[in-house]
């Protein structure tokens, strides 16, 4: 019974998100606030409703109802708690209801903490974002429904969560990806609303500006965790695979870094307005790109979901639908768009404008990585993919420029022009100490290769620069944006411990078997024991092993598990985390000599990768918090 | 007025310029990193044909090949078949969970004189999987 009524309250809140884009857009035409003043009303009720169907669906996972043929697939009644909500948004269409409620929510969130003062076109904004939540609802209901029944009767104790999927960083991961990902919908609609009114002499983005940060926020944070995730579950030891399904979720996350500073350019004096619609209907439309490419099986990935022609069929038709009304008038009305100001050569308007090219660049390669095996495939014979090499080969030199233009515009002015020569002799002091820095590190590291030469300098370019207007700042008291420096100071990190990573980490396999003892850089390692040890849903092999080096002794407990319900087996790593180094180790099969294959991996730096993210994520939060942005 | 258009027309050719030459870059780059996906037989012909350089990366799926997996010196050995044709594959490291003999296999590494190197071993999370291309009798 529950679970038909949520499924006629979600049909039901279809229909009225449907009435609230259809009043919004007459409110347009018939220039009477007395039906905008419904919109966001109308908009309120609407999410109500399907917030209680979501949490309807939630009650029914908890309470083990078999007879949902989701539930019965996906959750099992042996689960913990938490885990029986996650396994919600484990498989393709509770994962898509969770993206549906996400959507509205941002409506919601959008008309509570939107900026009272200014009231331009916001009934139309919701109107718009009433309309992609109306679609999705429409994919979800009929397309991919969870609210449908075994009957007479459900099954006893559930089909259980993949066990990989069963880890707290996993739960968390999808809502957060999501927030980040959907959270774009509001500038889209936001530009959309603005591209329909036809009044372009005043542009209020600022309005949103604090949106696209906190999108941006989730994002970052959402990526992380996956990466996080990925590395001690997966047990590969590596934390970024290029896979496509990553690729689509860092094209929004580069397109949105974009977006990010032009609205900071746009809000303040008015140059690069073209450039943030643009942006704006771009990040979104690589949103829903994304969901096409995870959703729609067309590309063969760990995290995609079953392949299913119609859904991709459906999604492809709804992004074409949504999106091209607002590139159109982008299009028609570009002239008028255009600021009448050009941006001053060498201003900080110029580099933030070169830096964004750069950016649209590499949403480029990532796009082309992803589609050429496609387009190459559809015209002829051969299969092929796009591995890791061709990213790290391409995205490397592009970081550097990028960050070199992010030190240039440090040193530029707001709207005026400053000699590119008087730049260059200003930063001389601040490269010739990152020269000095970066030798001896580089000496220290004992690799010169191109890439980590490159990031280790212009990682140090950029920290160094930003403690010196740290320091500037603190003896003149003059007004300085912290939360900028913090996050760029994240992202300098992120470039060097991603350079220290890839030329310091090292792994080796070594065949084993109780009492061996083996040498590996300065640690050796003792087999120590195995052990059968029983769980309620699992039993794992448990080994234990003794690491000794001069200094300290530590013991690790890599697994292999085997999980009851669907027989699945998993390796799990166990890690020891140091400041500077992980040492991670994974056990792999017993070979048929009665030894055991060991994998062990040092990796340098890692921990510094998501630190650095959370950095960066904070500097974002500290911009919100001082209002510089609003 | 003449010397802005100047400037002007030297920006725009500066522009177009540098963007031929980094679309350029970045395609000579995405075709020397193309990973192949081939099975056994397909790579066996291609190394007649001398279609691929030792350089080139190559994705070979097939099934792992019965009683052919052992151990020697901490490097994997086993042979990936398509059941026409198999070839032998060297590997360090630890294997995926679901690698199995007679189990469907992709092996991403270097192919080098009738010996596969492999950097990466993935067996798919579906147990029922099986490399496309590969059709059984």
């Amino acid at each position: 019974m529950i679970g038909e009524i949520s499924h006629f309250l979600a049909f039901s809140s279809s229909i009225v998100f449907m009435a609230c884009f259809v009043l919004a857009f007459f409110s347009y035409s018939s220039n009477t606030s007395s039906i905008s003043i419904f919109v966001p009303k109308i908009f309120v009720l609407g999410s109500l409703i399907l917030i209680t169907s979501f949490l309807l669906f939630v009650y029914l996972a908890i309470i083990d109802d078999f007879t949902m043929a989701y539930i019965a697939s996906h959750s099992n009644s042996n689960l913990p708690i938490f885990y029986k909500v996650s396994s919600i948004w484990s498989a393709h269409e509770g994962s898509l209801f969770l993206w549906v409620l996400i959507i509205s929510l941002w409506g919601l969130f959008f008309l509570i903490f939107r900026n009272h003062s200014t009231t331009t076109f916001y009934p139309q904004t919701i109107g718009i974002i009433s309309l992609v939540v109306a679609c999705f609802l429409l994919f979800l209901l009929f397309i991919s429904s969870p609210f449908e029944r075994i009957l007479p009767f459900g099954v006893p104790d559930g089909a259980d969560i993949n066990p990989i999927l069963q880890d707290p960083a996993l739960a968390i991961h999808p809502p957060m990806l999501y927030f980040g990902y959907i959270g774009f919908v509001i500038p889209f609609a936001f530009v959309t609303a603005f591209l329909l009114s036809g009044r372009f002499e005043q542009f209020p983005i600022a309005e949103i500006k604090s949106f696209i940060l906190s999108t941006w926020i989730f994002l970052t944070i959402g990526i992380a965790l996956g990466s996080w995730w990925a590395y001690y579950e997966l047990g590969w030891g590596g934390y970024w695979f290029w896979d496509p399904v990553e690729n689509v979720a860092l094209m929004p996350w580069l397109a949105g870094t974009a977006l990010l500073h032009t609205v900071y350019v746009s809000s303040r004096s008015k140059n690069l307005i073209a450039w943030t619609i643009f942006l704006s209907i771009i990040a979104f439309t690589l949103s829903l790109f994304g969901a096409f490419i995870v959703r729609s099986g067309i590309i063969d990935s760990v995290h995609s979901f079953a392949n299913d022609p119609t859904r991709g069929l459906y999604l492809l038709g709804m992004s074409a639908f949504l999106v091209s009304a607002p590139i159109m008038l982008f299009v028609k009305n570009l002239s008028k768009i255009f600021a009448v100001n050009r941006v001053k050569d060498f201003s900080k308007e110029f580099f933030i404008g070169t830096n964004n090219v750069f950016f649209i660049t590499a949403v480029f390669i990532i796009f082309l990585g992803i589609s050429y095996p496609l387009i190459l495939e559809a015209f002829s014979d051969s299969r092929v993919s796009v591995g890791s090499p061709f990213y790290n080969k391409v995205f490397a030199p592009l970081t550097f420029i990028t960050s070199l233009f992010l030190v240039f515009s440090t040193y530029s002015k707001w709207s005026r022009e400053i000699p590119l020569i008087e730049i260059l002799k200003s930063s001389a002091s601040i490269f010739a100490l990152t020269i000095l820095s970066s030798i001896v590190i580089i000496y220290f590291v004992n690799n010169y290769e191109w890439w980590l030469i490159g990031g280790i300098f212009f990682g140090n370019l950029i920290i160094l620069r930003y403690i010196a207007l740290i320091i500037d700042s603190v003896i003149s008291k003059k007004y300085f944006n912290q939360g900028s420096a913090l996050a760029h100071i994240g992202f300098a990190l992120l470039i060097v411990s991603i350079s220290l990573n890839a030329a310091l980490s090292n792994e080796r396999t070594f065949s084993m078997s109780v009492g061996d003892e083996v040498k590996f850089n300065e640690n050796t390692i003792e087999f120590d024991n195995i052990s059968l040890q029983k769980n309620s849903n699992f039993e794992s092999l448990s080994a234990d092993f003794i690491f000794s080096n001069g200094e300290d002794t530590f013991e690790l407990y890599p697994e292999k598990r085997k999980y009851f319900v669907r027989g699945e087996i998993t390796t799990e790593s166990d890690i020891s985390i140091k400041p500077i180094k992980d040492v991670y180790i994974t056990i792999g099969e017993q070979q048929s000599n009665g030894k055991w294959i060991v994998n062990v991996q040092e990796n340098y730096f890692v921990r510094l990768i998501w630190i650095s993210a959370i950095i960066m994520s904070l500097g974002a939060v500290l911009v919100i918090r001082r209002k510089i942005y609003v | 007025m003449k010397k802005d258009r100047k400037k002007r027309l030297f920006g725009v050719l500066l522009i177009i310029g540098s963007s031929c030459l980094g679309i350029g870059l970045i395609l000579y780059a995405l075709n020397s990193n193309l990973d192949y996906f081939l099975t056994p037989s397909e790579l066996k012909q291609s190394d007649e044909n001398v279609v691929l350089s030792s350089n080139t990366r190559v994705k070979l799926g097939g099934m792992v090949k019965k009683d052919s997996f052992f151990i020697n010196e901490n490097k994997v050995n086993f042979e990936v078949t398509d059941f026409e044709d198999s070839i032998s594959v060297i590997y360090e490291g630890l294997l995926p969970d679901l690698f199995k003999e007679g189990k469907g296999i992709v092996v991403l590494g270097k192919y080098n004189d009738g010996i596969f190197y492999a950097d990466e071993v993935f067996a798919k999370h579906d147990e029922n999987y099986m490399p496309p291309n590969l059709e059984l009798d």
